[in-house]
């Protein structure tokens, strides 16, 4: 692909979850969908190949590799570069070749795939909110500021944040159409809290790739954040705290 | 009224007249006993804090040791209680049969003002049991997963149940320096055989990390000759309590995403 920066963003939003994760590379698409360690959270990816210029696969394989290990190797990747990845199978290792000013050809290995697949969690949802992802990372910033987790309420005009600490607390309120929230549309009023680090990491990680998220909740179910991302999807889904 | 003892049951009463019970109650607080009394009563604590609770029908559980419990019809935790150790005093006045359990120090006071005793029961009970509390080694790993501080600080966990050649390693990741680390769990002290399968994953992974790998067996104490053996292979230690384990589980507040997968017939 033209635009090396463009899988580092990617890699960089998968890498915040995950430090190995699985591909599933098929004729029509790239696709990983991996939970956290802790399994509090979970990515989900896909890629079309009319995304890349060129897309080669005969028959769907999986690839395993270390997501850290090759956001390393991206970094270098200067502005206007381009990115080649191809699979050499018999060495069971991933070529990435970077092509600028000059070309890099890094590789890396292919790790033992895990057995498991990972489904989609099936939730009904009952809030769906368009926000600039600006927006909302400074939500969650100030939000983080008083406390580590936060509940997030939603009712016919308005999406309402709050944070409660020990000693301090903090009220996020955004109007239907006004600034941030572009949209919301709410089937029933919900509300559901959920962990600040893992929030802040995850929009902060996913923010170069989109300027507007959707957020969607129930009472007390996970949250389904979406990045709308050219030719493709990457969305996460977060576990709700359990209130005492 | 009806009064009986038997071999642990010293004295019970329904529905005692206030006089009845305070007798019984007074009797059996001075002999250490546990009480356990079902009424309509308020209760009044002053300490460190104030709180009042006005009259209702719920259960007032006094303790050999002298803990006081005031439990209503809900939930697991008592709605008042002062530990063991304090003075309890039990009075009675024309309508109403007190209970006053005085902490020393600091000064705490709770007051419980009955107006009607439904039941009283008085017990002598024989219970030396040790309290054992059990965590599977799947529950060990969750813990650390949920908790890697357990291993050591900065540890950070990859994946889990990862299949490599020789089985599955429990929990693997990286720590601080960026070094691989396999952790290997263990319920019991562990053995020699433990510490043979731990440097069998690390064998097995060699080739895959190229770099120095750390295994660390984690278990709550190790068996004869395991310690020089882990010496001798330059594997290392980690001392891990699962009941240490077992609660951290019970603080973690988070669910699991993976709790979702199935639809359940709620939705």
């Amino acid at each position: 692909m033209s635009d090396a920066k463009l899988l580092k963003d990617i890699i960089v939003a998968i890498a915040t979850l995950i430090d190995e994760g699985t591909f599933e590379i098929t004729p029509e698409a790239i696709n990983l969908r991996e939970m956290d360690p802790s399994r509090v959270a979970m990515v989900d990816f896909q890629w079309s190949k009319s995304l890349f210029d060129e897309y080669n696969c005969s028959q769907p394989t999986k690839i395993c590799i270390n997501i850290t290990e090759m956001l390393k190797l991206l970094k270098r990747a200067g502005k206007g570069d381009s990115v080649e990845l191809t699979l050499d199978e018999e060495r069971r290792r991933l070529n990435i070749k970077l092509r600028g000013k000059y070309v890099r050809t890094f590789s890396m290995p292919i790790l033992e795939a895990a057995v498991e697949e990972v489904p989609t969690p099936k939730i009904t949802f009952n809030v769906k909110a368009k926000i600039t992802t600006d927006g909302i990372k400074e939500a969650i910033e100030d939000a983080a500021l008083v406390s580590d987790h936060v509940s997030i309420e939603a009712n016919e005009e308005e999406l309402i944040m709050r944070a409660e600490g020990d000693i301090m607390g903090a009220t996020i309120e955004m109007r239907k159409g006004e600034g941030a929230l572009l949209d919301l549309e709410v089937k029933e009023p919900s509300k559901a809290t959920f962990s600040l680090s893992y929030l802040s990491d995850i929009i902060k990680a996913a923010s170069a790739t989109s300027e507007i998220s959707t957020i969607e909740f129930s009472t007390d179910m996970p949250i389904k954040i979406d990045f709308p991302i050219r030719e493709g999807k990457l969305t996460y889904f977060l576990a709700p705290r359990i209130e005492a | 009224m009806d009064t009986t003892s038997s071999q642990n049951t010293v004295a019970y009463a329904c529905n005692p007249k206030l006089k009845e019970a305070y007798k019984l109650l007074r009797d059996g607080v001075s002999k250490r006993l546990t009480v356990i009394l079902i009424g309509d009563f308020k209760v009044e604590y002053e300490g460190r804090a104030a709180s009042t609770l006005d009259f209702g029908e719920r259960i007032l559980i006094i303790k050999r040791d002298g803990a006081v419990l005031v439990h209503r019809s809900e939930g697991y935790e008592p709605v008042n209680w002062q530990p063991g150790g304090g003075i309890i005093h039990v009075l009675l006045d024309e309508e109403r049969l007190t209970v006053r359990a005085i902490r020393k120090n600091p000064l705490e006071v709770l007051k419980i003002c009955f107006r009607k005793v439904y039941a009283l029961l008085l017990l002598r009970l024989k219970d030396v049991s040790e309290f054992h509390l059990y965590a599977s080694e799947e529950e060990m790993r969750e813990a650390v997963l949920a908790n890697p501080s357990l291993i050591e600080e900065g540890f950070k966990p990859i994946s889990f149940e990862k299949k490599v050649k020789p089985g599955f390693i429990d929990v693997y990741g990286v720590d601080l320096k960026g070094r691989l680390v396999v952790v290997e769990l263990k319920r019991s002290p562990a053995g020699r055989e433990a510490v043979l399968q731990l440097a069998r994953y690390l064998e097995s992974l060699k080739g895959e990390a190229g770099r120095k790998i750390r295994g660390i067996l984690a278990a709550p104490g190790l068996r004869k000759g395991a310690q020089k053996m882990l010496e001798k292979l330059d594997m290392e230690y980690k001392h891990l309590d699962p009941k240490l384990c077992f609660e951290t589980l019970r603080k973690w507040k988070y669910r699991k995403i993976s709790d979702y997968f199935k639809k359940t017939a709620a939705d």
